[in-house]
């Protein structure tokens, strides 16, 4: 199936909860419980609205690949995930910035998933806010 | 595998001559389109690269929201380069605001339209419903500010000199290309 079987290197889950707001990442182990690495927006910049954007997205993900790959793993499968439920369904814009930067510190990416939660019809969608 | 809806008269320039714009996305991309030509919608399959195949669902979205196949395919130039879409419907109350704010958006013989790519720097199109905007993540921003406030009403001077200070600000500390 996916790369992450085959070889006997280790792998692991990065979840990417990328809102427009803030960029989270959290890399675990294959099952998802022990967590290895993770950052947010606020530990990169200092102002609250730059939290979301790529730039600090790189930052972070250079950071967590570094701790990812003292802890032995060579590879990542991602999950991306937007706020979902009524709110925004699209990832925000640290999402792509998070994985290309990740590859380019050097670990293997193997599947990208979206896990952005859909309502199966849930609450009443906020208003619209303003652009 | 990830699937995208595109209007009728935009497939045919998303296929180009004889293929050529489909098979330029997927050599470029890596990644396989499957075309419907009835229905309008595109299969998006990941042959290579997870990483470069990224971006390939954004590419054939902007063709279909009324990009040429060079701006879309810019999108992979540059790694920040990032694709946004407004839904102007969202932002408006009924066909008629619709079609009134889609003139305001637009300006005089697209003069409105032209300060915005120009100043930001991004490459901005209006079609049907939709605004779409391709460039730098801070160009990207100043346009959907600009549209904000044209949106809500903020008269066009006040949106100009909004970009012009924009321009001013982007264009000082690094100058990636001379924007006009």
């Amino acid at each position: 199936m996916s790369e992450s079987e085959n070889s006997g290197s280790k792998w692991g889950i990065a979840h990417v909860h990328a809102s427009f707001n803030n960029t989270l990442i959290t890399v675990t182990d294959q099952t998802g419980a022990e967590t290895i690495a993770k950052s947010s927006g606020g530990a990169v910049v200092k102002q609250n609205r730059d939290e979301a954007s790529p730039y600090a997205a790189m930052q972070m993900a250079q950071t967590v690949a570094e701790e990812v790959k003292a802890a032995g793993i060579e590879g990542l499968d991602v999950r991306v995930r937007g706020p979902g439920g009524n709110l925004n369904k699209s990832p925000g814009p640290g999402a792509q910035a998070t994985i290309r930067a990740l590859a380019r510190a050097g670990l293997e990416i193997g599947r990208i998933e979206d896990v952005t939660p859909i309502p199966h019809d849930g609450t009443r969608a906020p208003k619209n806010s303003r652009l | 595998m990830q699937h995208v809806k595109v209007p009728q008269d935009r497939i045919g320039v998303l296929i180009g001559e004889g293929g050529e714009t489909m098979r330029e996305i997927e050599r470029r991309a890596e990644v396989r389109l499957d075309i419907d030509s009835e229905s309008g919608s595109v299969a998006i399959d990941t042959v290579g690269d997870p990483v470069t195949g990224l971006v390939a669902p954004d590419i054939v979205r902007a063709v279909g929201r009324g990009f040429t196949p060079e701006a879309a395919l810019s999108l992979l130039d540059e790694e920040m380069r990032t694709f946004e879409l407004i839904d102007l419907q969202e932002h408006t109350r009924n066909k008629n605001d619709l079609q009134r704010q889609k003139g305001r958006l637009i300006g005089e013989n697209g003069r409105t339209r032209e300060l915005m790519e120009e100043l930001s720097g991004a490459e901005v199109v209006i079609r049907g419903t939709t605004l779409g905007i391709i460039g730098q993540p801070e160009e990207v921003e100043a346009v959907r500010r600009a549209t904000g406030m044209l949106l809500d009403g903020a008269p066009h001077g006040a949106v100009y000199s909004f970009l012009e200070r924009k321009h001013n600000e982007l264009t000082r500390d690094f100058d990636v290309q001379p924007s006009d």
